[in-house]
């Protein structure tokens, strides 16, 4: 019996100290790789264009990617040098993690630093103050009324709503929505919104009714998790035909579960179809011809223009959300009947409700061909 | 039902084998902390093998021919070769236990510890990034048994449906491996020498069985199946993704082992029972456990009165609290094998 009870308080101290070393030593100062991949005379091992990921991995075939991505092309073309650096504590990062790559960024000569994901606010901030010669880039985020700062935001609602139509267009009825954030993230609320309104607006056109399962459970810190890819396959299981997978890596989870029933998934943020076979299409954000536009703006001079209180919000109109039409797989909506929808939506004849709705408050929303059904 | 069942087996096959992994180690007198960090060890080089052989074109034309037998048989060599390693990162812990009669609970520790830190260098080196993925595609479309390949896909019945489709090889594998290794640690002279010297090693020692010898098995055994476990676990719960956790199932693994009393029997009724509440946890919103359409948890949980306590909160923490209650009751008869956690000492009587 003492034995046990010792056994179980090594097995809590051992747990203990795996839960605070095991997170990856993923500092801003390592990554030789990347830094060897600019191809540029870094002579002086400084990086002018630094990007500071978001939580998930930086290649997640998603957001982060898609950030590094454009500036990848950018320094690239224009010859400048470029690293990236992931906060300590990986998807546990707190501000200070943030505060502290993004100050080792500037210490590694950044002149320009690009910082996806909202929940970098708060070091952003702290950042952008201490720090004003350097000009911040914040991909899902707002200027703070900064002058070195340039808050880009984007229209999620828009590319959700298109995704939802195509989906209902294309004859499926049993929807799904998995969300990253845990029903707090502002770009994942208006995804999922997005989605439902527009899976409405078909479901209204063609008389039929749909059924949406709506979730944010397992998807809090954007990782992929046994239980998500059980409760997903629970889903396809019980007959929904596909889910729009709106949260960086769970993708994997949704993906796993796709292909053991021989279902579907709907990509986020970037054209997903190259990961899986299971991918009928994405809901786009233009993130790397964003970040790549950006960043000319910081280069030629022009960075007040989209810099503070004219910090930018993306939408269809500025070709920044939408579906990949180069790897179109829908049989039963064309190309043209997309581009169609997405002429309304630049025209302002549609518009799609940006409101964020977090958590539950889907549910109390009443559609008049779609069931919401909040899990 | 059958999906209960097959994903009930998901979580609990990892967790059998390697608390199998783990009553191997004690039973021949060795504490096993390090099962976690040699799981980490084992999804790492499983995943790093499956990578690698992705590349390869022999392994994409047999693909690509949907030759399902033969992608078997890769799984089955990727099984191999975690558990190959995973011997090789445990003979550390026995070296330090059995030679240098080093503290065997930091000893098992260090290797939890040094896990992560190795695997997550190599992946970064490999991947650039903090996790490893396959090469392409998904686990469930390369590996996956599905009752298509059978020519049975317009078949439905319980059989079918549960053992086989959407099923992984390694599901009976472990099954077949715990069955085999249970027999032998109770049925063969060589089993009963291993227990001895988890027991008594001193008279094991004057009936002249070498007991490092033993104990150095003991943990091989015990690696090889963690190591294996731990490829399992990343093949049929995350997608063969290799990112240096396997969330805390290494430590489950040991709990179980603790829960069955250091019995194969017993754990693997403790797995099971486990599996089936954490199964119960992720997808009781569709669980159609009688079959009529009615999905009883998920009403539960909406419920006005009963939904303020059987909601999603309380499913997942049914797993932890069934354990903690069975232990309750059962921890008085719990026995761990006698000279465990102390290093053979032949002077010693």
């Amino acid at each position: 019996m003492k034995k046990i009870i010792a056994m179980l308080m090594a097995l809590v101290m051992v747990l203990a100290v795996v839960a605070c070393t095991s997170a990856p030593a993923a500092s801003g100062n390592n990554e030789p790789a990347p830094a060897q991949q600019s191809g540029t005379e870094a002579v002086a091992n400084t990086y002018e264009i630094a990007m500071v990921t978001d939580v998930g991995a930086l290649m997640d075939k998603s957001f982060n990617q898609g950030t590094w991505e454009g500036c990848e092309n950018y320094a690239k073309a224009h010859n400048i040098t470029y690293k990236y650096y992931q906060p300590a504590n990986g998807s546990e990062a707190t501000d200070d993690d943030r505060y502290d790559a993004m100050k080792a960024a500037v210490e590694g000569g950044a002149k320009v630093i690009v910082t996806p994901g909202f929940l970098q606010g708060t070091a952003l901030e702290k950042a952008a103050k201490e720090f004003t010669d350097v000009k911040f880039i914040f991909i899902d985020g707002w200027s703070m009324g900064l002058d070195n700062v340039s808050g880009i935001a984007y229209k999620e609602e828009q590319s959700g709503y298109l995704a939802g139509y195509a989906a209902v267009m294309e004859g499926y009825t049993k929807l799904g929505f998995c969300g990253g954030g845990g029903g707090t993230n502002p770009a994942c609320c208006r995804y999922g919104y997005g989605f439902v309104q527009g899976a409405q607006a078909a479901a209204a056109e063609k008389g039929v009714n749909v059924e949406v399962k709506y979730t944010w459970q397992y998807g809090a810190s954007f990782s992929a998790s046994p239980e998500l890819q059980t409760m997903v396959n629970g889903w396809y299981e019980q007959g929904t035909e596909i889910v729009f997978s709106a949260g960086g890596s769970i993708f994997n989870s949704i993906t796993a579960a796709a292909a053991a029933n021989d279902a579907k998934v709907i990509g986020v943020d970037v054209d997903q179809s190259f990961e899986s076979d299971t991918v009928v299409t994405s809901a786009l954000k233009g993130l790397t011809a964003s970040v790549e536009w950006a960043l000319a703006k910081v280069y030629d001079g022009s960075f007040a223009e989209i810099a503070g209180a004219n910090s930018a919000n993306l939408g269809a109109e500025n070709d920044a959300v939408g579906l990949p039409t180069e790897t179109w797989s829908l049989e039963n909506w064309s190309v043209a009947d997309y581009e169609a929808l997405l002429g309304k939506i630049k025209n302002g004849e549609l518009t799609v409700d940006n409101a964020i709705l977090e958590d539950n408050a889907i549910a109390s929303v009443s559609f008049a061909n779609v069931t919401v059904q909040y899990v | 039902m059958s999906f209960l069942i097959r994903e009930t087996l998901v979580y609990a096959i990892p967790l059998m084998i390697v608390a199998l992994a783990g009553v191997f180690a004690e039973r021949s007198g060795i504490i096993n902390l390090a099962l976690e960090g040699i799981m980490i060890f084992g999804a790492f080089i499983g995943a790093l093998f499956i990578y690698e052989m992705q590349m390869h074109d022999m392994v994409a034309l047999e693909k690509g021919a949907a030759n399902w037998g033969t992608m078997q048989l890769f799984v089955l060599l990727t099984m191999l070769v975690a558990g190959i390693c995973g011997l090789i990162f445990s003979m550390l812990l026995a070296f330090a236990a059995i030679n240098l009669r080093a503290d065997q609970t930091i000893g098992g520790t260090a290797l939890n510890l040094l896990a992560p830190a190795v695997v997550l260098f190599f992946i970064r080196i490999i991947a650039n990034q903090n996790d490893l993925r396959m090469y392409k595609g998904d686990a469930a479309s390369w590996f996956m048994i599905k009752k298509s390949y059978f020519g049975l896909k317009d078949v439905s019945n319980f059989f079918v449906d549960t053992f086989l489709n959407k099923i992984y090889i390694t599901t009976y594998v472990c099954i077949l491996l715990f069955i085999i290794l249970s027999i032998i640690l109770y049925k063969t002279k060589f089993g009963l020498r291993l227990r001895s010297c988890g027991e008594n090693p001193q008279a094991a020692d004057s009936l002249g069985i070498n007991v490092v010898k033993m104990r150095y098995t003991g943990v091989a055994i015990s690696g090889f199946l963690a190591g294996m476990g731990g490829f399992v676990y990343a093949l049929t719960t995350s997608n063969c993704v290799a990112n240096g956790d396997v969330a805390g199932f290494g430590f489950l693994a040991l709990a179980v082992m603790i829960f069955g009393n250091w019995k194969p029997l017993n754990i693997a009724g403790a797995a099971l029972l486990f599996g089936l509440f954490k199964c119960t946890a992720a997808s009781y919103s569709t669980l159609d456990i009688d079959g009529n359409g009615q999905y009883l948890l998920l009403k539960l949980s909406t419920d006005p009165v009963w939904g303020k306590i059987l909601n999603a909160n309380f499913y997942r923490l049914l797993p932890y609290l069934v354990s903690l209650l069975v232990l309750a009751f059962t921890s008085k008869k719990s026995r761990a094998p006698k000279a465990e956690g102390i290093p053979y000492d032949k002077g010693k009587r």
